[in-house]
């Protein structure tokens, strides 16, 4: 009997404790509109956060367009400045480009493979000067770009300077200087084939192979081989002498059939 | 007395589930058609704020866009003025 009573009164539990649970999870009608007025006031601040956002936005984005225009306008009037215009600049910057490429690439060499190519230094320190030539050079943003080749230029010199050997050009009657002999000399190249690296390692002051002075400071590039450079200048030369000898042959035929042939040139005598 | 403590027990039980189903009967809840409206309610809430957030998005980057223009525009009157100044040397 006491059994029955039990669980009866367990029974009982159990459905309150159903019902109660039901009446939690079901929403009543003052939840939901509770609900419905929290979920209107949300949306409607939301409807007017976006207006003034898609407004604001619009504003920025004519802003941005407005400045779009002054900035060219005002790059229009920095070109003019100089007497210059926006293609005219662009080629500008794509040639100083190209000389920081350039000092890029010899800085990077060994002391040795940047003495090979010395006569690319010269050349990209008289590109430097060109392009200080233009006024475009004025604008800061070349300014500071050529500023800075510069000093790649002088570290480039400065590291050939510390590489490259002096010799001081003596006189013909005592010394037998030509761009040949010197070559030849035991603490130059000990090889006489190897005069053009001192003819193109000396473009600067020597315009012609079969001249040079007494007292010319001629620079010896370090190494033994000749750069491809190097060849195509000897090259060029050997062909400018033989059409020369053709030449005075001819010549020579033409006027004196019998006379002896012309003399072979002899290279680089030193003039007084 | 052990009959009189069984009835009283199976009438309290009687009364507490009969309360329990009245209780459940009575409380009045929203029908389909609202629960509905909330949810419509609910997802354009939920659109509205993704919405807010793309917009806000936008702004920031608009205004990182416009402070780098207005550098760019402050950098070159001041390059024009390098350029007069190294003319008239």
């Amino acid at each position: 009997m006491k059994l029955q009573s039990a669980l009866l009164m367990i029974v009982a539990v159990v459905l309150t404790l159903s019902v109660g649970l039901a009446n939690a999870q079901e929403m009543t009608k003052e939840q939901w509109q509770q609900e419905i007025n929290k979920y209107t006031q949300m949306r409607n601040d939301l409807q007017a956060k976006v207006k003034i956002l898609g407004d604001g936005n619009n504003a920025l984005t004519a802003q941005s367009t407005k400045l779009d225009a002054d900035c060219e306008k005002c790059m229009d009037d920095l070109y003019a400045l100089v007497g210059s215009d926006r293609q005219k600049a662009a080629a500008y910057s794509s040639e100083v480009e190209a000389a920081e490429a350039k000092a890029a690439d010899l800085m990077r060499l060994s002391d040795a493979d940047l003495m090979a190519r010395s006569s690319e230094v010269t050349d990209l320190e008289n590109k430097v000067k060109e392009l200080w030539g233009d006024k475009l050079s004025l604008i800061p943003e070349f300014w500071d770009r050529l500023t800075a080749l510069d000093t790649k230029v002088k570290s480039l010199k400065e590291t050939l300077a510390k590489q490259v050997k002096v010799y001081t050009v003596g006189t013909w009657s005592k010394d037998r200087d030509c761009l040949w002999n010197i070559s030849k000399k035991p603490d130059i190249y000990d090889n006489a084939w190897l005069w053009p690296r001192i003819w193109q390692g000396n473009r600067d002051q020597i315009k012609d192979p079969d001249i040079i002075h007494t007292g010319q400071m001629l620079k010896i590039p370090q190494g033994k081989e000749m750069t491809g450079e190097e060849t195509a200048a000897a090259k060029k030369y050997y062909r400018k002498v033989a059409a020369k000898a053709a030449a005075a042959a001819e010549a020579a035929a033409a006027t004196a059939p019998a006379a002896a042939p012309a003399p072979a040139p002899k290279p680089a005598e030193p003039k007084k | 007395m052990l009959k009189c403590t069984r009835t009283v027990i199976t009438m309290g039980m009687v009364l507490l589930c009969s309360g329990s189903l009245f209780l459940y009967g009575c409380s009045s809840s929203p029908d389909e058609e609202q629960l509905k409206a909330l949810q419509a309610l609910k997802d354009e809430t939920s659109q509205l704020e993704k919405q807010v957030k793309d917009l806000e998005a936008k702004k920031s980057e608009l205004d990182k866009t416009i402070a780098e223009k207005n550098a760019k525009l402050a950098k070159c009157n001041a390059d024009q003025e390098i350029v007069k100044q190294r003319l008239a040397k």
